[in-house]
C-alpha cells in the first residue's frame, strides 16, 4: 500500500477503542483501566482521495443504516518488535499518519449489546481511509500536541487536540506489544476525540491532523451488480 | 506467508467464527446466534506443525488470567479474491481444508466480555494458531461436513464430535461474510470448535486431527524472558 510517497506493507491494523475522555462522555462509555485493542483488516484501506463505499445492504436495511467517521492519528511500526519499554517506544515508530475508522454504528451497538466481537460493524472494504503521507517522528517532535479535525461537507464535526489522549503513545506500544508482535507497516490507530456522526452517500469527508496534512474521501453508494 | 504442507499460503486475515457448534454453545452457556459470529485473528498467531505453542509468561504469572484454553477446528482456506460470493457457487472459491487449532486466553476473554470488550487480545498472542499439517483439496473431500474432528491432551481425548454439527455450513458461512468482507487468495477461515474446550499448561502435547487431513502435533511451553 502506497501512503504518499512510501510503500508499507501492513500484516495487521490495531485500533484503540474509547481513548479520549470527551468521546467516552458521548459515548456513554466506562473510562477503560487499560487500553481497549479491536482489528481492522487490510480490506480497509484505502489512500488519500479513493471512494469509501457505503455497503448497499446495509444503506436499505433501516435497523443497520448507520455508518460514521471517526479521524485517529495513527502510528507506523518501523521495525519487527515485542515488549517495547515505553520509553524505547519512538525507536521503533516509523512515521505518522491520519487514520479515518468508518464504522457501522448500529451493528457495532448491537453487536456490545450481546456481548459480541467488534468485527463485522468495522471491516466493510473501504472502512479504513488512510494518509495522505506518513510524517516521521522526527518532523512531528510532540505527537501529543496536534491539532485533529474532521470535516464533512465543509462543515467542522470533530475538533480536538492529541493531548487529550487517555493513553498516549509509549504507553499504547508498551501494552500491544506485551501481547503481539509487531511487524514493520502494522497501522496502530490511537482512538477518535468526541463528535462522531453518520455519512451518506454523496458526502465528502476531510480528516485532518496539524503537521501531517489531510485525508479526503468521498462517500459513494456502493453499486450492486444483479 | 506460511508453508503448510507442501502448500505455501499469503493469507491477509484469518476470520474465525464463534459459536458455531451446538455442543459448545451450551458448554459456554452462550446464546445460539441467529447470525455467525465472526471475530479476527491477526497473522503474529499462526505456527506451523511441530512449532511450540509459547505460553505468555504474563498469563502464566497472572491469577486473574492464567487460563489457556485449547479448540480445535476445521478450517478453509479461499482460493480467489471474492466479494458476495453466493452461497451455492461457494465452493468454487476455496482451495482446500485444513486443521487450526484456536487458542485463547479464556480468563481474559471472559472478562473483557464481560465488561462489553472487544474480544480481541485473548485471541492474538504470538503462536495462538497453529494451522496444518496440509491443506486437503476441495476435490479430495467430497463432504466437510461429516469428518470427525477430535483434540488429545498428552494423549487422553478431549474434544470429539463431527463437522456435520456445525450450525452455520461452510457455503452459509462463506456467503454471509463475504457480504461484509473482501477475501483474497490464501485468507483462512476457521469454522468454530466443537464442545470440551479446556485448559492447557506448559509441557502438554497437543494433537489436533480431523479426518482425512491428519493430525497436527504441538508442544505447550512457557515463554523464557
Amino acid at each position: 500500500m502506497k501512503i504518499g510517497e512510501l510503500e508499507i506493507n501492513p500484516s495487521k491494523i490495531i485500533c484503540i477503542g474509547t481513548n479520549y475522555m470527551d468521546h467516552i462522555e458521548e459515548t456513554k462509555l466506562e473510562v477503560p483501566k487499560e487500553p481497549v485493542l479491536f482489528p481492522k483488516t487490510l480490506n480497509c484501506l484505502i489512500p488519500n482521495g479513493a471512494p469509501i463505499i457505503y455497503p448497499q445492504w446495509i444503506f436499505n436495511n433501516r435497523k443497520y443504516n448507520r455508518v460514521d467517521y471517526e479521524v485517529e492519528l495513527a502510528f507506523i511500526i518501523k521495525d519487527k518488535c515485542k515488549y517495547v519499554k515505553a520509553n524505547k517506544a519512538y525507536d521503533h515508530i516509523l512515521g505518522y499518519t491520519i487514520f479515518n475508522d468508518i464504522t457501522a454504528r448500529k451493528i457495532q451497538v448491537k453487536d456490545i449489546a450481546s456481548r459480541l466481537p467488534w468485527f463485522r460493524s468495522k471491516a466493510f472494504d473501504t472502512f479504513g481511509p488512510i494518509g495522505p503521507t506518513i510524517v516521521s517522528h522526527s518532523e512531528i517532535s510532540d505527537p501529543h500536541n496536534l491539532k485533529i479535525e474532521l470535516r464533512v461537507n465543509g462543515v467542522v464535526k470533530q475538533s480536538s487536540n492529541t493531548k487529550h489522549l487517555l493513553f498516549k503513545i509509549p504507553q499504547l506500544f508498551e501494552n500491544i506489544s506485551k501481547f503481539f508482535t509487531m511487524e514493520p507497516g502494522d497501522i496502530v490507530a490511537t482512538g477518535t476525540p468526541s463528535g462522531i456522526g453518520p455519512i451518506k452517500p454523496g458526502d465528502l469527508i476531510e480528516a485532518s491532523i496539524e503537521k501531517i496534512g489531510t485525508l479526503s474521501n468521498k462517500v459513494v453508494l456502493e453499486e450492486v451488480v444483479s | 506467508m506460511i508453508k503448510i504442507g507442501k502448500t505455501t499460503i499469503n493469507p491477509t486475515k484469518i476470520v474465525c467464527l464463534g459459536r458455531n457448534y451446538l455442543d459448545h454453545i451450551k458448554e459456554t452457556n452462550a446464546p445460539v446466534p441467529t447470525e455467525p459470529v465472526f471475530f479476527v485473528k491477526t497473522l503474529n498467531t499462526l505456527i506451523t506443525d511441530n512449532e511450540p505453542i509459547i505460553y505468555p509468561k504474563i498469563l502464566y504469572e497472572s491469577e486473574k488470567y492464567n487460563r489457556v484454553d485449547h479448540e480445535v477446528e476445521l478450517a478453509f482456506i479461499i482460493f480467489q479474491t471474492c466479494k458476495n460470493v453466493s452461497a451455492e457457487v461457494a465452493f468454487d472459491y476455496i482451495q482446500g481444508y485444513t486443521i487450526f487449532l484456536d487458542l485463547t486466553a479464556r480468563s481474559m476473554q471472559k472478562s473483557d466480555r464481560n465488561i462489553n470488550l472487544p474480544w480481541y487480545r485473548s485471541k492474538n498472542f504470538d503462536s495462538f494458531g497453529p494451522i496444518g499439517p496440509r491443506i486437503l483439496p476441495c476435490s479430495e473431500i467430497s463432504d466437510p461436513h461429516n469428518l470427525s474432528i477430535q483434540l488429545k491432551v498428552n494423549g487422553a481425548t478431549r474434544q470429539f464430535s463431527n463437522t456435520k454439527h456445525m450450525l452455520f455450513k461452510i457455503p452459509q458461512i462463506l456467503e454471509y461474510l463475504s457480504k461484509y468482507v473482501t477475501l483474497k487468495r490464501g485468507d483462512i477461515i476457521a469454522t468454530g470448535t466443537p464442545s470440551g474446550i479446556g485448559p492447557i499448561q506448559p509441557g502438554d502435547i497437543l494433537e489436533a486431527s480431523i479426518e482425512k487431513i491428519g493430525t497436527i502435533t504441538h508442544e505447550v511451553i512457557l515463554e523464557r524472558d
